[in-house]
């Protein structure tokens, strides 16, 4: 049987701008200093957002809008409540 | 009579040119980032340090410690070729570019002019120019012409005045376009040679090596094409921007691409036609470069219309750039062409979006279009405020 190549979209609703795993390195301040293996030029902003904190699944992120070496815009945050690191679109 | 000029490790040579000490030093094309780690075309101390082209990188490596890997420099290729295509047909050559490194040309325009077969591609070798160590071969079929090229010395014209399958049958079977594991499957089974692979029945050809087997039987019995396709040179109207420091910001880029366009489409060597063909170069931080060449739809000398066509290829750019440069490859008059008496609005438009998105849904799949929902805008979290909901 030949597989359905088309069967990678989904038929269902999916979110928009999902956060997706980033491999980041940070420096001594928890600053970005690597991202995807690309050296960080500067940090542009930085915010934090707090939410949900009355729901058992809080959400505290570290936000951080970046310049990477190769000229790429990218935003990154750190997931303070279960760790890691994340990129994400629309933030 | 159909002949062919092969310069082999034309990407090497090209990218050597301006680098002669390499020349005699053991020397390689480098992989393409992100493909099999697999050397490209080498040179001659490279050979004699035992590294073959194809070679896997480490094995290289390990065999010759001191082997430079030259990148591939994609706008040099194309410009020498370019220039070598150019000075072929300014000495009355009809070329047909199958491939940076190997033509044809039908020898039948150009043989009263130089006196003979042998002497126009004696011509041509010299338009092509001496430091390129091309080769030329003619016969009466395509195969047998590449063959006679591949066979002959650098600088040599060699000329197949007999039956192409008599000048095949000794040749060793690497010539023929078959992949190494058929190669190597003929050579177990005792079939070195294109007379020896000639000689066996068709049928039994294509049973074992499936079509490509079969079709590298048909070239060994000197059964291919005989007609060589000349292309239309190409327009001369380019324009290039070099950027004061290395630029990867996208939106800088959009801009450098738009006074490009600006530019370009305000020579008057246009002479008002629209653009079929465009390219976009850049020159890449660390010497490499990058090129994307895009035939519209439609032609068009609508400056939006080329940023949409080149604007998506700027993300494709694998580095900061040093200059950005913009071709016109093919021009055509405008004439002939079909306009819409009434824009379509209203119903028209709804059944004609209805009919595009059918076709994206037959093509990409259920689920392929999908409407951006807005469920909660006001949320800190970004994932939280839309959501794609398929239009099926």
């Amino acid at each position: 049987m030949v597989a359905d190549t088309r069967a990678a979209f989904t038929a269902r609703p999916a979110r928009l701008n999902e956060p997706r795993a980033a491999l980041v390195e940070e420096g001594i301040d928890g600053t970005p200093r690597l991202v995807n293996r690309q050296p960080v030029e500067v940090v542009r902003e930085e915010w934090r957002v707090l939410d949900r904190w009355w729901t058992e699944e809080p959400v505290h992120r570290r936000y951080f809008e970046l310049v990477l070496a190769g000229g790429q815009n990218a935003v990154v945050f750190r997931d303070e409540e279960r760790g890691g690191w994340y990129s994400q679109r629309g933030a | 009579m159909v002949a062919c000029i092969l310069i082999p490790g034309f990407e090497l040579r090209a990218a050597l040119r301006d680098r002669p000490r390499l020349a005699l030093r053991p020397t390689a094309l480098a992989p393409l980032p992100g493909t099999e780690p697999l050397l490209g075309p080498v040179n001659a101390a490279a050979e004699a340090a035992g590294v073959r082209p194809e070679m896997r990188l480490g094995e290289a490596l390990a065999t010759c410690p001191s082997l430079i890997l030259v990148e591939r420099d994609a706008l040099l290729v194309e410009s020498s070729w370019e220039g070598i295509l150019r000075r072929l047909e300014d000495a009355g050559f009809a070329v047909e570019p199958v491939e940076p490194g190997c033509l044809y040309f039908d020898t039948r325009g150009v043989e009263r002019l130089y006196g003979g077969v042998a002497p126009a591609l004696r011509r041509a070798l010299a338009a092509v120019g001496a430091s390129w160590d091309a080769c030329a071969g003619a016969a009466d079929r395509r195969f047998a012409a590449l063959a006679a090229a591949a066979v002959a010395r650098p600088g040599q014209a060699l000329v197949v005045s007999d039956d192409p399958q008599e000048f095949l049958a000794p040749l060793p079977l690497t010539l023929l376009p078959l992949e190494g594991g058929r190669r190597e499957e003929l050579e177990h089974l005792g079939v070195k040679k294109i007379g020896q692979l000639a000689g066996l029945p068709g049928a039994a050809v294509a049973e074992r090596l499936g079509p490509d087997g079969r079709r590298a039987w048909s070239l060994a019995r000197g059964e291919d094409g005989t007609r060589v396709r000349a292309r239309k040179p190409p327009a001369e109207i380019a324009e290039r921007l070099e950027l004061p420091e290395a630029v990867g910001n996208e939106l800088t880029l959009r801009r450098a691409l738009n006074a490009l366009l600006d530019r370009i489409l305000a020579r008057p060597e246009r002479g008002g036609r629209e653009i079929r063909k465009v390219a976009l170069s850049a020159r890449l931080v660390g010497g490499g470069s990058w090129r994307r060449t895009v035939t519209l739809r439609e032609p068009s000398a609508e400056r939006g219309t080329l940023r949409a066509a080149l604007g998506p290829k700027l993300a494709e750019l694998p580095a900061p750039v040093l200059s950005l440069g913009v071709e016109l490859l093919a021009l055509t008059r405008s004439e002939g062409r079909q306009l819409a008496l009434v824009r379509p609005e209203g119903d028209e438009l709804q059944t004609r979006l209805q009919e595009g998105l059918r076709q994206v849904r037959a093509s990409a799949g259920s689920g392929a279009v999908a409407t951006v929902v807005e469920v909660a805008p006001w949320s800190r979290i970004p994932e939280q405020r839309s959501l794609l909901v398929p239009r099926d």
